[in-house]
């Protein structure tokens, strides 16, 4: 395979990890917009690390994805005070914060004969961990879908556990949850919490494959989009983030790039058409049921 | 900075603001009947000052353009409301009454499908807009001292503001529409029982706020100099702010809130520079969601 399709493949990856850090959160009733804003700080740090500290990628992932969860931590408290369309307009507030925040930023060290570091308005350059240490984009593709494959697998099964019928029990209906006792602040702040942490190493990934950040990457659209692929995919289990990331990337964006300027507008008639005719999203829970049905993998309906 | 050159920041801002609170008026006014927030809004809103410049260069010939700028803010004002009632239509009309992601995520798309329609039609450049008061009086200043003057053009858009503003309250407390669009706000179900249209007066709502964000977009144009559809994040967030700042639902708390941020947004700027402004207005909103939550003239039980 060229190079091209293994950076697809890196891409596919990274957007997929953006959507799990919002499905999370999404499970429990709670639209985040800030989703941009951790990813910015999981790029950063981690990048900072392996740059100016020169650490291995793994534990500037991890502190990258740690730093983010600190913060969404933070956020998740005064969402409890807000709810519902309040909640949506402080976390774009939040994230764009965030962005602006790296846009002043200004942190440079000489290494060598070049000065590295975030530089502001300039951007984040030089960030060759891994051509550094001769990774190929190959390399990288397959580093990034384990990552992607760990956080996938953690989620499925954390859906199948018991924490994920807490997670969702909230989102159905908050006051029936907590008549059953579940703690309302420890769920949410629990799922904010890994949600940004999600988000953080999808940033350091990020970070690393495209070697150069700004704090224009991490906008409103990354936000929508980190919201946009499990609404569309549905939020029955983590499967349709999954579709929903690689058929946005892939199909919308890349198979149809001659179309040029034509596939931007599609992207936003995509999103409402889905929205009129399967609100739910694509592989909703009604829709898996069927699926299941007919593949006959689950139990056949009362009917 | 001595206290005249505050003095003029916050004049200066201050009449800025009166198209912030004519977005956050929209915002809060669908909030307000629908308990959903529309936030393809503000690109709607500058749908319409587009569309006005497109009449106009269908209209004019050569290097001027071809209507007179307050004809443009009247057709900027139609396009939108033409535009808020599809952007109704594709979004709000069908998605599912109970499922608000569903809206909130087709509201969305249809952001993108405008700003991309701008980006798409001018090639992405920023499109002239002309002054407001082009061919009348040529850069009206009103100056009182050699640190202190009131540009003409704010001023104009200033007062073409409150009048709207003034119009809009008429409209909502003087009429039978307006009752009708209080009524659906307050008690939906109630509203039915007693023969309005819930339908139809959401579809109202829609087109009265299109309106309202036509002017604001045509206002925008007017006093920038030009449109850009890089306008349309910054002008979304800035309405939702002040929104929320106001408190959900509340017009008098979103015209206060838009002149407040106006004005101190005018001050963060002459203090920190421009790449610093935005953080601080972010920052005044943290302050109202932690102290205040439900704004200015928000109730309690609007905070979900």
């Amino acid at each position: 395979m060229s190079d091209f399709t293994w950076g697809l493949i890196q891409i596919v990856g990274v957007h997929t990890i953006l959507g799990l850090s919002a499905y999370v959160i999404l499970l429990t009733g709670q639209v985040s917009m800030a989703q941009a804003g951790f990813v910015a700080i999981g790029a950063y740090v981690a990048g900072m690390l392996t740059v100016l500290a020169e650490w291995h990628i793994i534990p500037s992932m991890i502190t990258g994805g740690l730093a983010a969860a600190v913060l969404a931590c933070i956020v998740g408290f005064p969402a409890l005070r807000v709810r519902g369309l309040m909640l949506v307009v402080a976390t774009i507030a939040f994230g764009e914060f965030v962005r602006l925040f790296w846009f002043n930023f200004d942190y440079r060290i000489a290494k060598g004969d070049i000065v590295v570091g975030p530089e502001g308005g300039e951007g984040f350059k030089q960030i060759r961990f891994f051509p550094e240490n001769g990774w190929t984009t190959q390399d990288v593709a397959i580093f990034i879908w384990i990552v992607t494959a760990i956080i996938l697998a953690a989620l499925w099964w954390m859906d199948r556990s018991r924490a994920g019928k807490v997670l969702r029990a909230v989102g159905e209906d908050e006051m029936a949850a907590q008549s059953v006792g579940i703690n309302l602040t420890v769920v949410k702040v629990s799922a904010f919490t890994a949600g940004g942490f999600i988000a953080g190493i999808a940033g350091a990934l990020y970070a690393h494959y495209t070697t150069h950040i700004e704090h224009l990457n991490f906008d409103i659209l990354m936000a929508t989009f980190a919201i946009a692929y499990p609404i569309l995919g549905g939020l029955a289990n983590v499967w349709g983030t999954l579709f929903a990331a690689i058929f946005i990337q892939v199909i919308v964006i890349e198979v149809l790039r001659d179309l040029g300027d034509v596939r931007n507008l599609m992207f936003g008639a995509l999103i409402i058409l889905v929205m009129n005719f399967l609100s739910h999203g694509l592989f909703s829970a009604q829709v898996v049921r069927k699926l299941k049905e007919w593949t006959r993998l689950g139990r056949p309906s009362d009917a | 900075m001595e206290f005249v050159d505050y003095l003029q920041a916050v004049t200066d801002g201050v009449m800025q603001g009166a198209y912030y609170a004519l977005i956050g008026i929209g915002f809060t006014l669908i909030f307000g009947v629908m308990n959903k927030i529309n936030l393809a809004y503000a690109a709607a809103a500058f749908g319409g000052a587009y569309a006005s410049l497109g009449v106009a260069a269908l209209i004019g010939t050569g290097d001027d353009f071809g209507l007179p700028p307050l004809i443009m803010f009247l057709v900027s004002a139609i396009a939108a409301g033409l535009f808020a009632w599809i952007v109704y239509t594709i979004c709000f009309r069908f998605t599912p009454d109970h499922y608000e992601l569903a809206t909130l995520m087709a509201t969305v798309g249809a952001f993108f499908l405008i700003e991309e329609i701008a980006v798409h039609s001018t090639a992405g450049e920023p499109m002239d807009f002309p002054e407001v008061l082009q061919g009348i009086v040529d850069d009206p200043m009103i100056e009182f001292s050699d640190a202190f003057a009131i540009r003409g053009d704010l001023l104009t858009i200033f007062l073409l503001a409150l009048i709207a503003m003034g119009l809009l309250l008429m409209l909502l407390y003087r009429t039978k529409l307006g009752l009708a669009t209080r009524a659906v706000a307050q008690q939906r179900t109630a509203a039915q029982l007693c023969g309005i249209s819930v339908d139809r007066t959401n579809a109202t709502t829609f087109i009265i706020a299109g309106v309202l964000g036509g002017l604001a977009g045509a206002m925008i144009g007017a006093a920038v100099g030009v449109l850009s559809p890089l306008l349309f994040v910054p002008l979304t967030v800035k309405g939702l702010i002040v929104t929320v700042i106001g408190g959900l639902g509340s017009i008098p708390g979103a015209i206060v809130a838009g002149l407040l941020v106006g004005g101190l947004e005018n001050v963060f700027l002459a203090l920190r520079g421009i790449t610093e402004r935005d953080m601080y207005v972010m920052l005044l909103l943290f302050l109202f969601l932690a102290f205040r939550p439900q704004g200015l003239f928000g109730k309690k039980a609007v905070r979900d």
